[in-house]
């Protein structure tokens, strides 16, 4: 029954309830105000990291920009100095060979007239002449090595490395060297400028080891990831290691001309073909006992 | 220079360069080819004298050298200008042609091959090996080798 208590009663419930939901209405407009306000924050936060990132962006881009120039600056001085270096040498060898020429004719056709002291003399001009040539010839090879493209073919190591000791063989007959041959694989890369590596690495071996009776060249490969590794191991003079890293330095030499002759340009020419192929070359030595030069290389 | 209106020339020697024609006449000499030696020191000149044109009109043009000693680089018209002249002519393309130069450039070996050069020397500083090398083609071209 609805008495007037009743209804009061009633009115008393909904009002409290109202004021409850009022109260809980205003919290939740005050959490999401404070929510909206925290959003509000963080949005600006992130527009400031973009910002940023666009203007680092814009560095980097300048910077290689920048860098790209450089670079191609660089390729053509490098170029420049190669095709310099070439004419340079090739020019040379023209005004050298007429002094080596005339010097030969001087005592050619002089001879007789000539004092004993002066023989000496003009043998030493034609001797260094000749030497002067051959700097210019190694010259003239190292500066066009970097002009050349490098073709990919499978090369044959082990029948390349058999026709390089029969050249050897051939060159200096006399000589007794045991040539041990192990294991070789296959090469990919470019021909002629493999057998150059080849070949100066053994002529090395074959000359150092040209004081020691029982001279021993061994050469063999071995796979290594996902190329080969190529080793030339000689029992000869060896090399100090305290002055390795002027090994594969052009015209840098290790032991004087009286000990054993060479321009100094052999291996700086190896380590330029074997960049060129993107393979690494290393060496170990002991002075007196020997010393193996590694070469790896991508198989085929 | 000899006028060679009468004589037979046997090497023609063109090289712009006076030590190299002198070392190259004296290795001759040595073996007694440097006799009928005409030598010319640029290309137009060897060109006009082939030809028997301009300066030379009033040389016999059926009196050919035997052998022709090339130089490569030379001023005026140089040496692979005068390779493809010669070698594209019906009457002189069968007269050897030995290219002696310092040059070792491939592009310099492919382009006279491909003009038809019969030999291409490069010249060594030491000079007997010059010596040995002009004697061993001044000899083969002149004595061994057959020509029409």
């Amino acid at each position: 029954m609805h008495t007037p208590e009743n209804h009061l009663e009633q009115l008393k419930l909904t009002q409290d309830l109202l004021a409850k939901l009022n109260k809980d209405k205003l919290l939740t407009e005050k959490e999401l105000a404070s929510v909206v306000e925290e959003l509000a924050i963080q949005i600006k936060e992130k527009e400031e990291k973009v910002k940023e990132l666009d203007e680092l962006n814009r560095d980097l881009r300048h910077q290689i920009e920048l860098t790209e120039k450089n670079a191609s600056k660089m390729e053509i001085a490098v170029k420049e100095l190669e095709s310099f270096s070439y004419s340079v040498s090739h020019d040379l060898r023209t005004p050298l060979r007429a002094v080596h020429g005339f010097t030969r004719i001087l005592m050619e056709d002089y001879f007789e007239e000539l004092p004993e002291d002066s023989k000496f003399y003009f043998e030493e001009i034609l001797k260094n002449t000749a030497k002067m040539g051959e700097l210019i010839d190694n010259l003239l090879e190292f500066s066009r090595l970097a002009q050349k493209s490098v073709s990919k073919e499978t090369v044959d190591t082990k029948s390349m490395v058999k026709d390089i000791i029969k050249e050897l063989k051939l060159i200096e007959p006399d000589r007794k060297v045991k040539f041990i041959i192990k294991d070789l694989y296959p090469i990919k890369g470019d021909k002629n400028m493999l057998k150059q590596v080849f070949y100066n690495l053994l002529q090395n071996a074959h000359k150092y080891t040209g004081k020691k009776d029982k001279a021993v060249i061994e050469i063999g490969g071995k796979k290594s990831g996902n190329g080969i590794v190529t080793y030339v191991r000689d029992n000869g003079a060896g090399y100090d290691e305290k002055y390795a890293d002027k090994l594969f330095g052009a015209f840098q030499r290790l032991h004087s001309s009286e000990e054993f002759d060479g321009t100094g340009i052999g291996l700086a020419i190896v380590e330029k073909i074997i960049k060129k192929h993107g393979g690494e070359i290393w060496s170990n030595s002991k002075i007196g006992e020997g010393a193996t030069f590694y070469v790896s290389l991508p198989e085929k | 220079m000899p006028k060679s209106k009468h004589k037979e020339v046997q090497i023609l020697l063109v090289e712009d360069n006076e030590s190299d024609a002198i070392l190259t006449k004296r290795a001759l000499s040595k073996v007694n080819l440097a006799n009928n030696l005409v030598h010319l020191k640029d290309g137009a000149e060897a060109l006009d004298y082939i030809f028997a044109r301009g300066k030379y009109e009033e040389r016999n043009p059926k009196n050919v050298p035997r052998v022709i000693f090339l130089d490569l680089k030379m001023p005026k018209v140089d040496g692979l200008e005068v390779l493809k002249e010669i070698k594209s002519n019906e009457v002189t393309k069968i007269i050897p042609v030995v290219v002696m130069t310092s040059s070792q450039e491939e592009s310099d070996l492919i382009a006279s091959f491909k003009l038809g050069v019969n030999s291409y020397v490069v010249k060594p500083v030491d000079f007997e090996k010059f010596s040995e090398t002009i004697v061993q083609l001044g000899l083969y071209w002149m004595v061994v080798n057959k020509t029409p």
